[in-house]
């Protein structure tokens, strides 16, 4: 655990994702299988697993929850440093993480003798079968006192959960292929199939990921559409088939004879809040994962995201809120069929065995018809009430992750943008006390940089909540202008693109408004600059083509 | 006997102010940060490295009668004898020992405890009544010591440098800014020096410190040198197209959120403060029975002495309160 601490604090020392992923590859090739799964589950911040779970030939470890709250770390801070709780309550106050705040209150009182990956798993295992607080405490006590200051901060880092030392996962997955000399597209198949990144890493380390079989319920990455700008790039649509692109939830739904989990593309489990789908799905036979979209419907068509917004976000759903926002799936592709993933199946395949999926009032899917006149399946969709059209090629894979031009989605609006918020600024007349104005940007190498600037398209009720949010986020001040750290993630559309010195991007949109908050999607998974740049160019040949005799 | 004000501490039996921030006739400056030096009083005194920088940022200053004093010379003063002793913080910081009716009160100015780079190391002084700022005053905030620091501040120089990165150090213009720099000189790593800092090196060689090699920093200076700048170029230095690495070298930077505070990678926790542990210590050695807490988390250090059997008070709690020490009237 000294080793391990040193590794992820040296981490912090760089925001270069490449060396990130080179210390902590360097650290993990160095340990042995035994702690190489131990060292993996801690990064994930899963402290403890349960008894290997045997799946095919590698055993797949369901992370064990071991939810220690503040609580019993703060009464055995205050036992081993005699603090009073209003000096604690400041200091947590400054430092804003539990973890780091008990290391620096420990800093000259604990002892330093060494503590392994095996003894802190095994304090791990000690503390899950306690589950009252006194013997938590008193577990904890011991420990504070007994480690170094370094290895005690990442220690209850990753017993509490407070892991921010911006590692993702697929950061993670390439730290694993460093150590091990695999490609990370190997890594992140073989994850993406098991879920278990510590059972992959010691797969990685014997050659042996080809081997690893899928498994369900936990969730895969989802295949992406680029935007298509225009009916017209398209060299021939005969060659794609066309569905109606649903401005709903994107989610993933696994089920095994009754069992059913329900997954968000951030990987979030949301299954109670949807519980006439679980039911739906309740009623498969045999096991299935299916790719599609969570729609507030009624009357046989879909209602915007604005009411199907009322249902996210919420652990329990009222008997009430399911009868006055209903929702439906709508499928749309299938990963996994009784036994076998389909991903590698073309999509006329995968379409038939999806077909085949008996549906029902809250099962549906999705139709997909031949691309014959696109401009009018264009204008029905719209008439239906979804955003536009998604097109398939013929013959392609499901490829989990990936946004490769095999999908390819056409929208209305010149295009929108995905951009995370850098600063923001009170508004004014009733927006006086709120953040309403916020400058946005996209990614660019290791950062982001500014495009553009709106103030309109949010409801009232989301400039408060991300007033709050952003608050919490600020990193300085320009005098009116806060600085915040990238985290918030707007899709925003707009009439056009110019060239502009005012943004770092060299670019600006042209009356660029907020269409939606995305609560689903992190910052580095907005859109990049050369997406700015190829849609710059794209509008100057489609005024070109125009402006030609 | 002492009243605290919101701009300076006054001593009324002996017409004397501490660090006034508006003028008065009668001052004492402990060290030339403009938070504690201020022009347009009548009398004036400090040490000699700290009257002159005074005078340099203060063209006005020659209106005040201008005293220096030497550490551990006395002088008289309405009554009073008065001392200064090296406070360690930055060069000239002093504290201010005034004997009184046979009481013993210090003013410590800014302070730490361990020694410094540059300047004169603290001298502990004993007292019935200590003045003391506060500005780590939570048991969180533990520093380096000078030469781990000097250690951390060439390595990641270096390390920069070898990664084909400049180096970025952060320094305020009086202190911080001139300890950097003197730690990359010994090491013999070529230097570009920001101009406000630049402008009091020869403060600092007066007092026999060496800075060899140093360049002054311009725009145009070319990316295999460390640069010593003070914080308001961070930005410029951000949104330049140079590949930059920042370190923070403060008290602040003793937490992890300092990062994205202070929009630097390297954390390198020193400060011209004194820590928690030297403020404790600072207390116990001057074995005062009464500590007044000016600056920082007074309330919460003032709260920790009563804890540890001291007689300890916030003044600034004092001031907000509107009361001058024992019903004085400010």
């Amino acid at each position: 655990m000294d080793a391990f601490a040193q590794a992820c604090d040296e981490t912090l020392r760089f925001s270069s994702r490449l060396k990130k992923i080179a210390i902590l590859g360097a650290y993990l090739r160095g340990l042995n299988d035994a702690d190489l799964e131990r060292a993996v589950h801690f990064l994930l911040a899963q402290p403890a697993s349960k008894a290997p779970v045997t799946m095919g030939l590698f055993e797949a470890q369901e992370p064990k929850k071991l939810s220690v709250g503040r609580r019993p770390v703060w009464d055995a801070v205050r036992r081993v440093t005699g603090w009073d709780d209003e000096t604690l309550r400041l200091c947590y106050g400054e430092v804003g993480d539990s973890g780091e705040a008990a290391a620096l209150l420990l800093t000259g009182i604990a002892a330093g003798e060494p503590l392994s990956l095996e003894q802190a798993e095994q304090i791990y295992l000690r503390l899950h079968s306690k589950p009252r607080a006194e013997d938590r405490t008193a577990i904890l006590t011991t420990v504070l006192r007994s480690h170094l200051p370094l290895t005690l901060k990442y220690f209850l880092k990753v017993m509490t959960g407070g892991f921010r030392i911006g590692l993702q996962e697929k950061m993670l997955e390439e730290a694993v292929a460093e150590a091990t000399g695999r490609r990370a597209a190997d890594v992140r198949g073989a994850n993406n199939r098991l879920g278990d990144l510590a059972a992959v890493a010691l797969a990685a380390r014997r050659d042996e990921l080809h081997t690893i079989k899928a498994r369900l319920f936990h969730p895969m990455d989802f295949m992406l559409a680029k935007p298509l700008e225009a009916v017209a790039d398209l060299d021939d649509p005969s060659q794609w088939l066309v569905e109606d692109k649903f401005d709903g939830m994107r989610s993933q739904v696994h089920c095994d004879n009754g069992r059913v989990q329900i997954y968000t593309r951030g990987h979030e489990e949301v299954t109670t809040s949807f519980p006439e789908i679980a039911e739906a799905f309740a009623m498969v036979p045999g096991a299935a994962i299916l790719d599609g979209e969570i729609l507030a419907w009624r009357d046989g068509r879909a209602l915007s995201f604005t009411v199907l917004q009322q249902r996210l976000q919420r652990k329990k759903i009222s008997q009430s809120l399911i009868e006055s926002v209903p929702v439906v799936f709508m499928a749309y592709d299938i990963l996994y069929r009784d036994g076998a993933l389909t991903l590698d199946q073309p999509f006329e395949v995968r379409r038939s065995l999806l077909e085949q999926i008996p549906t029902g009032p809250r099962l549906l899917i999705s139709k997909s018809v031949e691309g014959v006149d696109l401009d009018a399946e264009f204008e029905q969709a719209r008439e239906r009430g979804n955003e536009g059209l998604v097109l398939k090629r013929r013959g392609s894979l499901y490829e989990p992750g990936r946004r490769g031009g095999a999908w390819l989605k056409l929208k209305r609006a010149f295009a929108t943008l995905d951009v995370v918020i850098t600063a923001a600024e009170q508004g004014h007349g009733k927006r006086a006390t709120v953040l309403s104005d916020y400058t946005f940007a996209v990614r660019s190498g290791e950062g982001f940089v500014n495009v553009g600037k709106a103030y309109s398209g949010l409801t009232d009720h989301e400039i408060r909540e991300l007033t709050k949010l952003l608050r919490g986020l600020a990193t300085g001040r320009y005098s009116r202008v806060m600085l915040v750290k990238p985290e918030i993630v707007l899709e925003v559309a707009f009439d056009g693109i110019q060239k502009s010195p005012r943004h770092k991007s060299g670019y600006a949109l042209r009356f660029p408004r907020i269409a939606r908050w995305r609560t689903d999607k992190r910052p580095e998974e907005c859109d990049s600059l050369e997406r700015v740049t190829e849609l710059y160019e794209s509008s100057l040949n489609l005024t070109a083509s125009r402006e030609a005799p | 006997m002492v009243v605290f004000t919101s701009h300076g501490i006054h001593l009324p039996e002996i017409d004397l102010w501490l660090d006034s921030r508006e003028p008065v006739a009668a001052n004492w400056i402990s060290h030339a940060h403009s938070d504690h030096a201020q022009p347009g009083h009548g009398r004036v005194w400090a040490t000699p490295p700290t009257m002159r920088i005074f005078k340099t940022r203060n063209p006005g200053a020659s209106a005040s009668i201008l005293c220096e004093v030497k550490f551990a010379e006395s002088w008289e003063w309405n009554g009073a004898r008065l001392t200064a002793y090296p406070a360690g913080h930055i060069l000239g910081a002093a504290q201010l020992l005034i004997e009184h009716k046979g009481t013993r009160i210090v003013y410590t100015g800014d302070i730490k405890l361990r020694p410094p780079m540059l300047g004169a190391p603290t001298v502990p002084v004993e007292c019935d009544r200590l003045i003391i700022e506060s500005t780590f005053g939570l048991p969180i905030y533990h520093f380096l010591d000078r030469d781990t620091a000097v250690g951390r501040v060439q390595r990641f120089a270096r390390e920069c440098l070898n990664d084909g990165l400049t180096p970025v150090l952060f320094g305020y213009p009086l202190g911080r800014g001139q300890e950097v720099l003197w730690a990359l000189c010994q090491a013999g790593i070529p230097t570009a020096v920001h101009g406000a800092i630049a402008r009091l090196l020869p403060e600092y060689e007066r007092a026999g410190y060496t800075f060899p090699g140093w360049e002054p920093y311009v725009a145009a200076t070319p990316a295999d040198r460390a640069f010593v700048l003070v914080p308001g170029m961070r930005d410029t230095m951000q949104a330049s197209s140079r590949d930059v690495r920042m370190a923070y070298v403060s008290g602040w930077a003793a937490l992890d959120n300092a990062r994205a505070r202070g929009g630097a990678e390297e954390l390198i926790p020193y400060s011209d403060h004194a820590d928690f542990e030297e403020l404790l210590a600072l207390v116990d050695q001057s074995r005062a029975k009464r500590v007044d807490v000016v600056h920082g988390y007074t309330e919460a250090f003032a709260r920790i002495l009563r804890g540890r059997g001291i007689d300890a008070h916030s003044a600034q709690a004092a001031v907000a309160r509107g009361e001058g020490e024992e019903g004085d009237d400010t």
